[in-house]
């Protein structure tokens, strides 16, 4: 399975935030995307989730020799601020996503067995989301785009004020969950990116660019990598 | 002096002009119109310009004529019973006293003087004085003409009315003067924003001595007024050395600024803190439904307080307001017929109170902030079929929550109707009938506008100016319902129609549109 993006444009106003945007992303892969401040990040994930409608190109899921569009169903987005509904538990948060999606999801697990793999302790399964911490709103927020097996994983900076026992388990979670599907990771941290994402691609000047590992070791491929983002030209 | 009184000026008007700029982005259609480098149009900017210095003269003038006009002789025309020189000057100088504390300019911790004093570093007491200046400036010039206008037709002489711009003005440096002495012995600066319980309960005493004592009767001989105006002024010139010679401008706008950053800083808290509070921590309360009855019937047991507890309250007021009423109209005959015809009448009035009581708004908003506002950035969430299944299970709710009150309030006036001497039938069943239906007619209006112009962003940011005139347009339609004099049944049959078809239009509206407006907006 593959993820096709042709051609895809948005500009707000004048400024054209994805000038032409073409590339190419392969299932079980996790790609790292990388881009200066401004550059778009955002703004693909957004028209990818069809949150905001691009006004050039397409995208579609290329799979078994065929093309299909990418339905709501085929992404899963996760901000680096959690968003989980406030008013209800842990558990009844799961319960409810479970069962308006048990035709998709036919043969779940029980709710404790997911609140295992995340790390969320018994004791807090049946506390309001409202009173979670940070992370573990995020992790919820994880959990629920995991079950859901969305074939494309959009994952906007989502270590992001996470501590680094949870941002290790993240991790983890993530390399665990790549296979089959295309996950997408948009960070500023370098380190990040260079130690979890098979591939690195650029977003700048509204184009994607792949920057080639070539078995370069980490501090060449960062130079690499600042060298093209500094070709930008903006702050 | 002269550098920073063109570049407070500027800096003014260049924050006016790009307020008013950003405001015309905000309007629908208009928006398109405009580039987003509008700020740097030297056409547009000009506009701005005008509307800004056309405001400014405004600013001058209209809303002292306003304050004229309703508080002073406004109010002093409902007391005929004492001299109007005396009530005028009365209620003027106690007015003035609130004013002398609540619009002192000088302790307005405004984001210009944060800009001005700390991001621009502009010299403070330079910065202070020229605009206090201009402030106590429009003070005597724009109070000056209603004076000599509203105080000629009261009695009082020429000199007493072209006195009191100046003593009105003094009382706010008097009371500058003060404050400045009280930052310099103990170090706290006063903020106009931010009045004490002691501030606060010595305002509301004034008020109801201004009002009050004139009507009761009680004034003192105008006289006694005018040399109390006259004691300001030189009370004033005290206050204006003060301001002259005070050195620590800086230092008070640093406390007086930060203060108020907490204060907006808590503003955005205490929003956040209210939608959480709204949410009952109740763990015992439990569903046995399923899927999307099971997480409605969650959301809305959980937030009873600003749902269902609002509206049980009403009803119940709506009860006790009734039972009142029967005793007074059983032990007063002469009354019956007076309420009767009231009654019969005041249909139209009963939109803008179905309007008041209605919980769509509240509701939305807990709706957006604590729900759909984590729930929309999930996919499955924003399926169509699962957006109108919602609606519809969510449209039921609000419509059975806010049937309670109709219900009650409709039958409370059929009851008052019938103690009252009678009516026809047919009144009785539009008293019935057309209350319920403005209920559910502003419950499918609120949730239909949420669902098609969905207005908040991810920041919970209220970003669409179409959702806040919808709303203003519903208010004006509501207000203008009670000045119509219509009979209660041709009234009560239009209202009832149109309820109908406007909930049936709406909903196809929501079927068609919903799937692709019900969004976070970017």
């Amino acid at each position: 399975m593959k993820l096709c993006i042709e051609h895809l444009s948005k500009r707000f106003d004048r400024k054209e935030v994805l000038r032409d945007v073409s590339f190419s992303f392969d299932a079980g892969k996790i790609y790292g995307l990388l881009g200066r401040n401004g550059a778009g990040k955002t703004t693909l994930f957004n028209c990818l989730n069809r949150d905001v409608k691009a006004d050039g190109g397409r995208f579609f899921l290329e799979e078994a020799g065929g093309q299909r569009d990418v339905g709501g169903q085929d992404v899963g987005y996760v901000l680096s601020t959690p968003a989980v509904p406030e008013f209800l538990t842990g558990r009844e948060f799961l319960r409810f996503f479970l069962e308006i999606n048990e035709k998709t999801l036919p043969h779940p697990e029980p709710i404790d067995a997911y609140f295992d793999r995340i790390g969320i302790a018994p004791d807090d399964r049946d506390k309001l989301l409202k009173d979670y911490s940070h992370g573990m709103k995020n992790k919820m927020q994880m959990l629920v785009n995991i079950i859901a097996q969305p074939n494309i994983l959009l994952l906007d900076e989502p270590m992001t004020s996470l501590d680094v026992v949870i941002a290790e388990e993240m991790k983890q979670l993530l390399r665990q969950v790549k296979a089959g599907r295309i996950l997408i990771f948009s960070t500023h941290i370098m380190d990040l990116a260079l130690d979890l994402c098979d591939e690195i691609v650029l977003l700048h000047r509204g184009v994607l660019e792949p920057i080639p590992r070539d078995g370069l070791a980490d501090a060449l491929l960062r130079e690499r990598i600042i060298a093209a983002l500094r070709e930008d030209g903006h702050a | 002096m002269h550098k920073t009184l063109r570049i407070s000026f500027a800096l003014r008007s260049a924050y006016h002009v790009n307020a008013i700029l950003y405001a015309l982005r905000q309007l629908p259609f208009v928006r398109r119109l405009l580039p987003s480098s509008l700020y740097g149009s030297r056409g547009l900017n000009a506009l701005a310009n005008l509307l800004s210095l056309l405001w400014e003269m405004a600013t001058f003038f209209l809303g002292k004529l306003l304050y004229f006009l309703t508080f002073v002789c406004g109010a002093s025309l409902l007391l005929p019973h004492v001299p109007a020189g005396a009530a005028f000057l009365h209620i003027l100088l106690l007015l003035t006293c609130i004013g002398a504390f609540t619009n002192t300019n000088l302790f307005d911790p405004s984001r210009e003087k944060y800009y001005a004093i700390f991001l621009l570093r502009m010299d403070a007491r330079e910065y202070a004085l020229i605009h206090y200046g201009y402030a106590l400036l429009k003070v005597v010039v724009g109070f000056l003409p209603f004076t000599l206008f509203f105080g000629l037709t009261k009695g009082l002489p020429v000199w007493v009315c072209l006195m009191l711009p100046f003593s009105i003005a003094g009382a706010k440096l008097a009371v500058a003067g003060l404050s400045m002495l009280d930052y310099e012995r103990r170090g706290l600066a006063y903020n106009e924003n931010s009045l004490g319980l002691t501030l606060w309960t010595c305002m509301t005493v004034i008020l109801l001595l201004a009002y009050g004592l004139p009507a009761l009767g009680l004034v003192l001989p105008a006289g006694a007024y005018v040399a109390l105006f006259a004691a300001f002024i030189p009370l004033g010139a005290a206050g204006l050395y003060k301001a002259l010679t005070f050195s620590a401008y800086r230092a008070l706008y640093q406390q007086l600024l930060w203060q108020a950053a907490r204060q907006t800083e808590d503003v955005q808290a205490r929003r956040r803190h209210l939608s959480e509070r709204s949410i009952t921590a109740d763990t015992s309360i439990v569903s046995r439904k399923h899927g999307f009855e099971y997480f409605n019937e969650l959301f809305v047991k959980r937030h009873r307080r600003v749902l269902w507890m609002p509206a049980a309250r009403i009803a119940l007021a709506s009860i006790a307001l009734v039972l009142i009423a029967l005793p007074v109209l059983a032990s007063m005959p002469q009354a019956r017929a007076r309420v009767n015809d009231l009654l019969t009448r005041s249909l139209p009035y009963f939109v803008f109170i179905m309007y008041a009581i209605n919980r769509g708004t509240s509701f939305t908003r807990s709706l957006f902030m604590n729900c759909d506002h984590s729930l929309l950035t999930y996919g499955f969430y924003k399926q169509p079929r699962m957006v109108l299944r919602l609606f519809a299970i969510r449209l039921r709710e609000i419509v059975k929550v806010n049937l309670l009150p109709a219900s009650v309030i409709g039958a409370g006036a059929c009851l008052l109707l019938l103690c009252s001497g009678g009516a026809a039938p047919l009144d009785y069943a539009v008293y019935l009938v057309s209350l319920p239906c403005l209920s559910v007619f502003f419950s499918v209006h609120y949730l239909t506008l949420y669902y098609l112009l969905q207005p908040f962003n991810a920041a919970t940011e209220m970003k669409s100016a179409a959702y806040q005139l919808a709303l203003s347009a519903t208010y004006l339609a509501c207000f203008a319902c009670m000045r119509l004099k219509v009979d209660a049944l041709p009234f009560g049959l239009a209202c009832i129609a149109f309820c109908l078809l406007y909930c049936a239009l709406a909903c196809a509206l929501v079927y068609r549109l919903a799937p692709r407006t019900f969004r976070l907006r970017a």
